[in-house]
C-alpha cells in the first residue's frame, strides 16, 4: 500500500520528534514535543504558503536536519550536568597528571627496565613469547590506569556533590596563598644543605670506603673487588663537583644554562656510577668466623644479585632524573627577561 | 597589541555569539509585553535583526517562565494548539532592571569609546 501525501509529510516529523522524546525526561515529554511539534508545522506550512505546494519527502528531512540531531535538541532542553564541573575541573586534570606522571610512566620505565635487564623477570614474562609478554604488560597498565585514574574520578565526583552541596571551595584565604615563585630560583636553604651533605658524604667516603677492604672485624669481613677503585674516585669527584656547584648556587641563587648543564651530567654521572657498580659485582669476598668457603661465596653472589636486580629501578630513576634536569635546561634557555622587581645579576648565561 | 596572527572566523562567532547572548534575553523579554506564540516570536525577532534559532528560543523560554518572567497557555488558534507566553508582572520590572543596566552599560562603552576611538 502507498503512502498518501499526508503521510509522507507527517512520517518523518513524527519519526523525528518520537526520538527528541525520547532523551527528554518523562514529566516534561509532553508539553516539550507538542510545543516543537506546532513549531514545526508552523515552519513548514509558511515554507509551503511561499511555494504554493506542498513539501515533499525530501524538503522536509531538510528542515529536520537543520533542526538538528534530536538528542543536541533535547540536550538544550535540560538542565547543564556534569559529573565534574569547572570549579574542580582544573584540579582533577592537575592531580590526574601528577598521578600520570609520578605513578604510570615509573610503571612504563621499571616495566621496561625489569624486561630488558632482569633476565629472571624477562624469562618469566615471556614464556608465551614477546608478543604475548608485550600485549600482558600492556594490559596491565591499562587495567592500573582504569583503577588508578578511576579512582581519582569517583573522588572527584564526591567533592563536586560536596562543593554543590556545601560551597567550601569558597572559603578560602588570600593570605595563605603560596609565595610567588620564579621557577629558575635555586632555594638557598637548598644549595646549603647540598654543601653540607656533599662534603659529609665526601669526608665519610674517603674515611670508610677508600680501602677495598670496608669491613674487617674478627666475626666478619668485606672485601670490595678492584672496579670499587674507580667507582671510590668516581663518586668522590661527583661529590667534590656538586658541592663547588652548590656552592656558586649559594652565591647566585639563579639557574643558568651552564650549570643546568653541570647538573645534568653530574647526575648522568652519578646514573651511570650507580648502574656500572650494581651491575659489576662489587662485592668480591665475604668472610666470617661462622662461614665455610662454599657458603660465604654462596652469600657474595647472592648479594651481589641483589644489587643487580635493583638495576631497572636505579636506571628509571636516573632516566625521570635526566628528563628533569633536560627539562630546566630548556626552561632556562627560553626564559622570558626577569621583571626588574627580581633582584638577580645573571639569570642566564 | 597583535602578533600578526590570523584570528579565525569562529573566533568572532564565538564572541558575537557571547555578546548575544544576554542581549536575546532582554529582546525576547521585551517582545513578550505583548502575547505571542513560539514561532511568531522568532519570526517577529528575526524581522527585527535579532534572528534566534528555535533551539535556543524553545529552552530559554521554559526558563524564563520556571524562573516566574513569563507565563504561558496553552489555546487552539487556526485549528492547532498553541502555547502562547507573556511577560508576567515579575518580568515587567525584570526588563525595566534590565533596561536600566543595558543603559548603563551602553553609555558606560560610549564613554570608554569616546575616550579611544577605534
Amino acid at each position: 500500500m502507498s503512502k498518501t501525501s499526508s503521510q509522507a509529510v507527517m512520517e518523518p516529523i513524527d519519526r523525528y520528534l518520537q526520538a527528541v522524546a525520547f532523551w527528554l525526561p518523562k514529566g516534561q515529554q509532553r508539553d516539550i514535543i507538542a510545543e516543537l511539534s506546532e513549531d514545526l508545522h508552523s515552519q513548514i506550512e509558511e515554507r509551503e504558503a511561499e511555494l504554493g505546494r506542498s513539501l515533499n519527502e525530501t524538503e522536509i528531512e531538510a528542515v529536520l536536519k537543520q533542526r538538528g540531531r534530536p538528542v543536541l535538541v533535547a540536550n538544550r532542553y535540560l538542565p547543564q550536568r556534569s559529573l565534574i564541573g569547572p570549579v574542580l575541573f582544573p584540579i582533577y586534570w592537575f592531580v590526574v597528571k601528577v598521578v600520570a606522571l609520578c605513578y604510570l610512566v615509573p610503571w612504563v620505565l621499571v616495566w621496561i627496565g625489569m624486561m630488558t635487564f632482569s633476565s629472571s623477570y624477562r624469562a618469566e614474562h615471556t614464556r608465551a613469547g614477546w608478543f604475548s609478554a608485550i600485549v600482558s604488560g600492556w594490559s596491565a597498565l591499562w587495567f592500573t590506569a582504569f583503577v588508578t585514574l578511576g579512582a581519582v574520578t569517583i573522588v572527584f565526583v564526591v567533592l563536586e556533590h560536596l562543593e554543590i552541596k556545601s560551597r567550601f571551595l569558597e572559603n578560602w584565604n588570600p593570605g595563605k596563598l603560596p609565595p610567588v615563585r620564579n621557577p629558575n630560583q635555586i632555594p638557598q636553604s637548598g644549595s646549603l644543605i647540598e654543601v653540607v651533605v656533599n662534603m659529609a658524604f665526601g669526608v665519610w667516603w674517603i674515611d670508610i670506603m677508600s680501602s677495598p677492604v670496608i669491613l674487617d672485624r674478627p666475626e666478619i669481613k668485606i672485601v670490595l673487588s678492584p672496579v670499587w677503585r674507580y667507582l671510590f674516585w668516581g663518586f668522590l669527584l661527583l661529590a667534590v663537583i656538586n658541592a663547588a656547584a652548590a656552592g656558586v648556587n649559594l652565591a647566585r641563587p639563579y639557574w643558568t644554562v651552564v650549570r643546568a648543564s653541570i647538573r645534568l651530567l653530574t647526575n648522568g654521572a652519578a646514573s651511570a656510577l650507580f648502574c656500572w657498580m650494581l651491575n659489576a659485582g662489587a662485592l668480591a669476598q665475604i668472610t666470617g668466623a661462622g662461614l665455610t668457603g662454599a657458603r660465604a661465596l654462596e652469600v657474595t653472589n647472592a648479594v651481589n644479585a641483589g644489587l643487580a636486580k635493583t638495576l631497572p629501578l636505579v636506571l628509571a630513576a636516573g632516566v625521570v632524573i635526566a628528563i628533569v634536569d633536560v627539562r630546566r635546561i630548556l626552561r632556562v634557555k627560553n626564559a622570558v627577561p626577569v621583571p626588574l622587581n627580581v633582584k638577580v645579576s645573571a639569570a642566564v648565561v | 597589541m597583535t602578533n600578526g596572527t590570523k584570528i579565525g572566523p569562529e573566533i568572532l562567532e564565538n564572541l558575537k555569539m557571547e555578546l548575544r547572548r544576554g542581549c536575546l534575553i532582554v529582546a525576547v523579554l521585551a517582545q513578550l509585553r505583548t502575547e505571542q506564540y513560539g514561532y511568531t516570536l522568532r519570526k517577529a525577532l528575526a524581522d527585527d535583526g535579532l534572528a534566534i534559532d528555535e533551539g535556543t528560543l524553545y529552552p530559554l523560554l521554559r526558563r524564563l517562565e520556571t524562573q516566574g518572567l513569563l507565563v504561558s497557555q496553552w489555546r487552539e488558534e487556526e485549528k492547532r494548539n498553541k502555547r502562547f507566553y507573556r511577560l508576567s508582572l515579575a518580568g515587567q520590572q525584570i526588563l525595566s532592571q534590565l533596561l536600566a543596566e543595558w543603559q548603563n552599560i551602553n553609555s558606560s562603552l560610549s564613554k570608554i569609546l569616546e575616550e579611544a576611538p577605534l
